[in-house]
């Protein structure tokens, strides 16, 4: 007898919550696998190939949810599964203050699937585990190079989401990313520099269209010269920050806080709340006049851009901050209706079968401005040019933030001169954002991507992609990344 | 609601892991071979606004199978128990240990050893579905509702069996307990807070804790701004522990050896003021010890910090071969003590000191510098004025720039060891403590 098709599966699941009465219901079946290659100090220290099959259902019962999860996909467990999410689901709604109402959303049939040119699982490990080597090899070639890491990794979601609405969704959608790292030691200080590969919906055409060996180079030479650079002198400072750098100031201090869950309070006990209230939706001077941060789920290749949700809402394009003020927040269907929106703007979103989704950051990303980076740095008496990600904190309503980078160039009179150590800078974010007074043009934009965002409880790893050209931001407060600052 | 919790599937169990694992052991052609389990049955009640807005229950489980031909070596992992996609994970895990580099640093499974067997599994916790956790959460939200407070929290329970099982004999299984609560009250701009986590869900001192984070969240609504700046401080278990989960995550011996840790050539060495001591406790009632670690080696007490002198550091099995560390030590149930009389609670230490900021909890704690180990990070949930043995006003949240290494050289003054978690560390049991110095570099808006 032929095991039952996913199709079946989910009609399974879907009768019951039907006959229970419930208002709605869906089903997510998914099959991941991920195969991580790991790389440290000249040696390939893992392999890991992991496959995860599961599904989750998901129940709005009397105006409030349950949900429950397995990874057994049986005849038996479907709707042993599906009998236990409407069940928690009565229990919820027994103790229910404010009914939970869903905002309407077309019905979707589709299939969305991530264009590639190589599939990444069919290239052979041996032409991997060398690159890793190599890599390894060449960061090491840099005399004082102490230690050295390099990884690759690839991801495909094979998904099914069925709704009681009738929406019915299929996907199949692959991941990918590269590094490099090196680490080096002078006179008992270490320091490290790394490249990353964005993370990206493409095939291993990423990996092959990047020169990992020259970047390997790169850095290496890099992180010799960060540790023999002079400490940066605490004080203000011009900043201009490249666009790898941007993607997590963007995460931290414009992305988490137009969660609306968040600032309707959802998190209050994990991640936290938001300092963008609802009241200052369309009203509040975010940034500048030359920040527009736009999010986009429908541009090809980033991380957000899923075709739909976990909702079963479609992917969409809409402004965070237009001209500078703040004008819409990431909504999922149930929020959606609490600041008056008629429709989701389609961030709701789970980190696979076994969690329930939530508002996830959708794909922001800085508008490109109109000057060159050489313009933006030759209008700096006395500024630092920052590159990639180092330390970063945030407080829970995101308004303090503090963060590092990863390389760091002293600006002496428009000109980038060498390269800075310790380097910290901290502000208050509409502060920081009014202080942009430049971006650069679209050929300088783009695109990085983070995998782990973390979020909800239990806790879950949000995707998301944050593109940027660089920016220039005035007089911010810089000082030692060091104890005695 | 009407779901009994006996109807629930039941964990692997250990004959049934034998079972699955000899699937594997009596199949796979390569020199050695490991299965790991994890079956994974969880559930969680989220709250907010004091309304139930998430309720759910999971069960995952994964076999990993690890081979090794000579020192190449692959894993690969299952989701699906049937004997064709067990068989599939050993087949891929053989396929790639066949095309893998030689590792220089691998090691067999260690020698089969009697592991000790601990009270993981408590039937309390392992029985709680989510009618306990839902009873719990109207515990919590009912004691704010009637104070005209906003509750967020969680309830949360899971058993979790783990096992693993070698080619040259090494077998080890466990079923692991854990029951989380955590409760965030708010009122206007200020919020208090508290949180436990315990293998029994009888232990999580629900009212207790509620009526903590009202009391933190009603003393924060009048708030002052105080100068960023170096001040004294006491701080509360929870925000002791955020600190030092970093100096426990630092300890790794293999940057050690390749002198890229903040600790390198400091070992036998005083790191940290010269009462402290640090010692692993797996078998502490309050902590969640284990029998065994991921590795397959048996979980120990040690010691790792001795009267300020660093004693010990976080070994893989190569690094530790290759210095000689046997057996290696384990650091899963980290107990700091101090020696000397302690304060009789914190609010003690509170009426003993002239002028000082309570902290309740830190936040989003990172690393500035890897290099002395300078920390930043946020207060959250609770931070006031001590002046003259009194909290005087709750103050503004701060952040901190400050390494746990420079912080923890001096105490003034201390309580007995207490139960700590919070949302970013693993428990502990530390005392809450007074600090002479600690830097607060700048101040946010509430």
């Amino acid at each position: 007898m032929s095991s039952p098709t996913w199709d079946e599966f989910a009609d399974l699941a879907l009768k019951r919550i039907t006959a229970s009465g419930a208002e709605y219901g869906d089903i997510r079946i998914q099959d991941s696998s991920t195969e991580h290659i790991e790389g440290e100090d000249r040696r390939i220290a893992s392999i890991r190939d992991i496959k995860d099959v599961g599904f989750g259902v998901r129940v709005l019962y009397h105006g409030a949810w349950g949900f429950a999860a397995s990874s057994v996909l049986s005849l038996e467990e479907v709707p042993r599964v599906a009998n236990l999410a409407i069940e928690i689901a009565r229990g919820s709604a027994s103790v229910a203050l404010e009914k939970v109402r869903l905002v309407s959303e077309p019905v979707h049939r589709d299939r969305v699937v991530t264009p590639y040119r190589i599939d990444p699982f069919t290239i052979p490990l041996e032409k991997k585990t060398d690159l890793l080597l190599n890599t390894m090899e060449t960061l090491h070639r840099q005399s004082g190079i102490a230690r050295s890491s390099a990884s690759l990794w690839a991801h495909r979601d094979r998904k099914l989401f069925v709704s009681t609405e009738g929406s019915h969704l299929e996907s199949d959608l692959l991941a990918g990313q590269g590094d490099c790292t090196a680490t080096a030691l002078h006179e008992g200080r270490f320091a490290s520099r790394s490249f990353n590969t964005p993370y990206l919906r493409k095939g291993y055409e990423l990996i092959e269209e990047t020169d990992l060996l020259r970047e390997a180079s790169r850095v290496a030479a890099q992180a010799i010269e960060k540790v023999k650079a002079p400490v940066v002198d605490a004080g203000q400072y011009d900043l201009v920050l490249d666009p790898e750098h941007l993607s997590l100031t963007i995460h931290e201090s414009c992305g988490h806080p137009s969660e609306l869950d968040r600032a309707l309070g959802y998190e209050a006990n994990y991640a936290g709340t938001s300092f963008l209230t609802p009241e200052k939706l369309g009203n509040f001077r975010y940034g500048s006049q030359h920040v527009n941060l736009v999010a986009d789920n429908t541009e090809s290749e980033t991380l957000a851009a899923t075709g739909y949700d976990d909702d079963g809402v479609q992917c969409q394009q809409w402004d965070v901050v237009r001209n500078g003020v703040f004008v819409g927040y990431c909504t999922n269907r149930e929020v959606a209706s609490k600041i008056g929106e008629s429709r989701s703007r389609g961030s709701n979103r789970a980190d696979g079968w076994s969690h329930v989704p939530m508002v996830r950051i959708a794909n922001i990303g800085l508008e490109p401005g109109s000057a060159t980076v050489d313009q933006l740095i030759a209008d700096v008496k006395h500024g630092i040019y920052i590159e990639g990600h180092g330390s970063y904190s945030i407080d829970q309503r995101r308004y303090n933030f503090q963060f590092g980078g990863d390389a760091f160039w002293l600006i002496e009179n428009g000109r980038r001169t060498h390269m800075l150590r310790d380097v910290i800078y901290h502000g208050i974010t509409p502060e920081f954002w009014n202080s942009c007074d430049g971006v650069a043009d679209r050929t300088a934009r783009r695109r990085y991507g983070f995998i782990t965002c973390g979020k909800g409880q239990p806790g879950q790893s949000g995707w998301m992609t944050h593109a940027a050209s660089p920016a220039r931001f005035r007089q911010i407060h810089v000082i030692r990344g060091e104890g005695s600052a | 609601m009407t779901v009994p919790s006996g109807t629930w599937p039941k964990l692997t169990s250990s004959e049934e892991f034998r079972f699955l694992s000899d699937l594997v052991l009596t199949r796979s052609s390569a020199d050695q071979t490991i299965v790991r389990l994890r079956d994974h049955h969880a559930g969680t009640t989220r709250f907010a606004n004091n309304q139930v807005i998430q309720n759910v229950d999971a069960r995952r489980g994964s076999l990993a199978v690890t081979v090794a031909f000579g020192g190449q070596q692959g894993t690969a992992s299952t989701t699906d128990f049937t004997a064709g996609a067990i068989q599939d994970a050993l087949a891929r895990a053989e396929r790639i240990a066949r095309v893998s580099p030689v590792d220089p640093e691998y090691l067999p499974p260690p020698d089969p050893c009697l592991f000790p067997v601990r009270a993981t599994a408590k039937p309390e916790t392992l029985a709680a579905g989510p009618v306990k956790r839902l009873e719990y959460a109207n515990e919590a939200i009912g004691h704010c509702r009637m104070e005209n407070l906003m509750a967020a929290g969680v309830v949360a329970s899971s058993g979790t069996a783990v096992g693993i099982a070698a080619s040259n004999g090494l077998f080890g299984y466990e079923v692991r307990g854990d029951a989380r609560f955590s409760l965030t009250v708010q009122t206007g701009d200020a919020t208090g807070w508290s949180a436990a986590a315990h293998r029994s869900i009888d232990h999580l001192k629900v009212q207790e804790r509620t009526l903590a984070a009202i009391a933190k969240a009603k003393r924060g609504r009048d708030v002052c701004e105080m100068p960023a700046g170096q001040y004294p401080v006491i701080l509360e278990p929870a925000a002791v522990a955020g600190l030092w989960a970093w100096v426990l995550w630092s300890l790794d011996a293999k940057s050690y050896t390749k002198g890229t840790s903040p600790f390198a050539g400091k070992l036998g060495q005083a790191i940290v003021d010269e009462r402290l001591t640090l010692k692993n406790h797996p078998d502490h009632a309050d902590l969640l010890g284990e029998g065994f670690t991921h590795d397959g080696l048996p979980s120990t007490a040690s010691l790792w910090i001795d009267h300020g002198v660093l004693k010990q550091l976080a070994y893989d099995r190569f690094t530790a071969k290759a210095d000689g560390i046997n057996p290696i030590p384990t650091l899963e149930a980290p107990a700091l003590s101090i020696a000397g009389a302690p304060a009789q609670s914190i609010q003690d230490l509170i009426k003993n000191t002239d002028r000082a900021i309570l902290v309740t909890n830190f936040w989003y704690i990172r690393p500035v510098n890897p290099q002395d180990l300078t920390l930043t990070g946020m207060t959250r949930d609770g931070t006031f004025l001590i002046e003259k043995g009194e909290i005087v006003s709750a103050v503004k949240n701060f952040r901190f720039h400050e390494s746990p290494i420079r912080a923890f050289r001096h105490i003034t003054a201390w309580t007995t060891p207490m139960e700590a978690v919070n949302s970013e560390t693993g428990k502990m049991l530390v005392p809450a403590l007074a600090l002479p110095h600690f830097r607060f570099s700048s101040v946010t808006r509430f």
